[in-house]
């Protein structure tokens, strides 16, 4: 009998589901095992009746809808996999914890740019509404694993499938993207922090040392460093290395460490925290929701 | 909130300076607020972020690092480090919507007893007027 899987998407893009069609030609030999039940992004069913052997769910429970499907469909499957970056961590729309509901609603709907809403209308009829914030998957269903990435790499995806079919257990990697990174290091001493599109970036060397933000040092390796490969600083999307439980916090930690100390050219510490524009956004751009502090919160409260 | 609030502060200090100065301002029978608990670390350079973060998190009111005067450290530029990655942990908090009044560095030698002791007082008085840590309990709401 083949396995059953059932793939979900809650507030996420469909890149996770788009992942799995990444094993290109392997995944004709996969389907002589397994069997793809229900996947909206993927096959043509509307809705899950029956039991399944395995559910991946992608993406962050934003809203009421989110958090009642994913209660409902981890009740119809044996195991269930958070798959990719924002089931995992809470994601990229995990930022949203830096604002109040409120605000993000006014900002789409009624300020931005773009929005021609003149009378000032709210959605409130036929979609679900917003979860107050975004919590990693783990704290509303038991999830039996995490597959990270944004999206996960194909190499994880297979691995993922064959545990799934023999037994044999994903090993995450437990080095860092640095580890994987081929760009060469050498002395550790900047003096700015640049963003990506600053200037032109020399191929041959540690992007962090030119002075670009790359958050390889805080990253979980496994994606065989692609990005500092073609020249695009990492973006933290594997989430933290092992034994490290905040990104941002090891993020710091990396900063610091190469930033110039010797006298000549010491950076002043409050310039060199003013260079980075979106601290939290740049170092949790990944991870906020499972961090230590995981949302943005009050001092006007405690008082 | 309760009638008198106590501030409860974490200390993460180096062993040769902070510490040693902490030392002194007791031998010298220098009065200061009991709210510190002191945490002695080999050099300030070991406070990783994720201790001052964990620390605020488990309910401490505020967090102070001390570590010898810059040039003086033990381990020849811990200190410095920790300067630089203290500087960004603040703009991190206060981009959390915590005050960074919260995390305190200062540079505290083994002979500076009386500036230890007036530093805990500044610091506890800080916190007080700032009022509880709003992480406690979890009840953070935006």
């Amino acid at each position: 009998m083949k396995l059953r899987i059932a793939v979900e998407g809650l507030g996420a893009c469909a890149g996770c589901e788009i992942a799995i069609l990444d094993l290109h030609e392997e995944i004709v030999s996969l389907l002589q095992d397994l069997e793809i039940d229900y996947a909206p992004i993927l096959v043509d069913k509307k809705s899950l009746n029956e039991n399944v052997d395995v559910l991946l769910l992608s993406g962050s429970v934003r809203n009421k809808h989110d958090a009642e499907e994913a209660v409902k469909l981890s009740e119809k499957a044996k195991i269930t996999i958070a798959f990719g970056s924002c089931a995992s961590f809470g994601g990229i729309s995990g930022l949203a914890n830096l604002y109040a509901t409120r605000e993000l609603l006014e900002r789409v709907y009624l300020t931005t740019e773009s929005t021609d809403n003149k009378q000032g209308v709210l959605p409130s009829e036929e979609v679900p509404a917003l979860e107050q914030f975004v919590k990693p998957l783990k704290e509303w269903i038991k999830i039996n694993y995490n597959i990270p990435g944004c999206p996960p790499q194909p190499k994880l995806v297979k691995e993922m499938f064959q545990m799934l079919l023999t037994g044999k257990p994903v090993t995450l990697s437990k080095k860092t993207v640095c580890d994987e990174c081929d760009l060469k290091r050498e002395e550790k001493k900047i003096t700015r922090i640049l963003r990506w599109g600053e200037g032109e970036p020399d191929s041959s060397r540690c992007l962090l040392e030119q002075g670009y933000f790359c958050a390889g040092p805080a990253t979980r390796a496994g994606c065989e460093a692609k990005c500092p490969a073609a020249l695009m600083p990492c973006r933290g999307c594997m989430g933290p290395p092992e034994n490290v439980t905040d990104q941002g916090a090891k993020m710091v930690s990396a900063i610091a460490s190469v930033a110039a100390i010797d006298e000549k050219n010491r950076v002043d510490p409050e310039q060199l925290a003013a260079m980075i524009k979106d601290v939290v956004g740049s170092f949790y751009r990944f991870t906020l929701p499972s961090s230590i502090i995981s949302r943005k919160v009050s001092e006007e409260k405690s008082k | 909130m309760l009638e008198t609030f106590e501030p409860y502060i974490v200390g993460f200090l180096c062993n040769w300076c902070g510490y040693a100065g902490a030392d002194l301002a007791g031998t010298s029978r220098i009065q200061y607020p009991p709210n510190l608990r002191a945490i002695r670390l080999m050099c300030s350079g070991r406070v990783d972020p994720t201790f001052v973060l964990t620390a605020l998190k488990r309910g401490a009111d505020g967090v102070l690092i001390v570590g010898c005067h810059p040039g003086d450290c033990h381990y020849i530029n811990g200190n410095f480090r920790t300067e630089r990655r203290i500087a960004l942990l603040k703009k991190m908090l206060s981009d959390l919507g915590l005050d960074d009044k919260r995390v305190r560095l200062e540079w505290i030698s083994a002979g500076e007893g009386e500036k230890f002791a007036t530093v805990v007082k500044e610091f506890v008085e800080e916190i007080r007027a700032l009022g509880p840590n709003p992480l406690e309990g979890n009840t953070n709401e935006t």
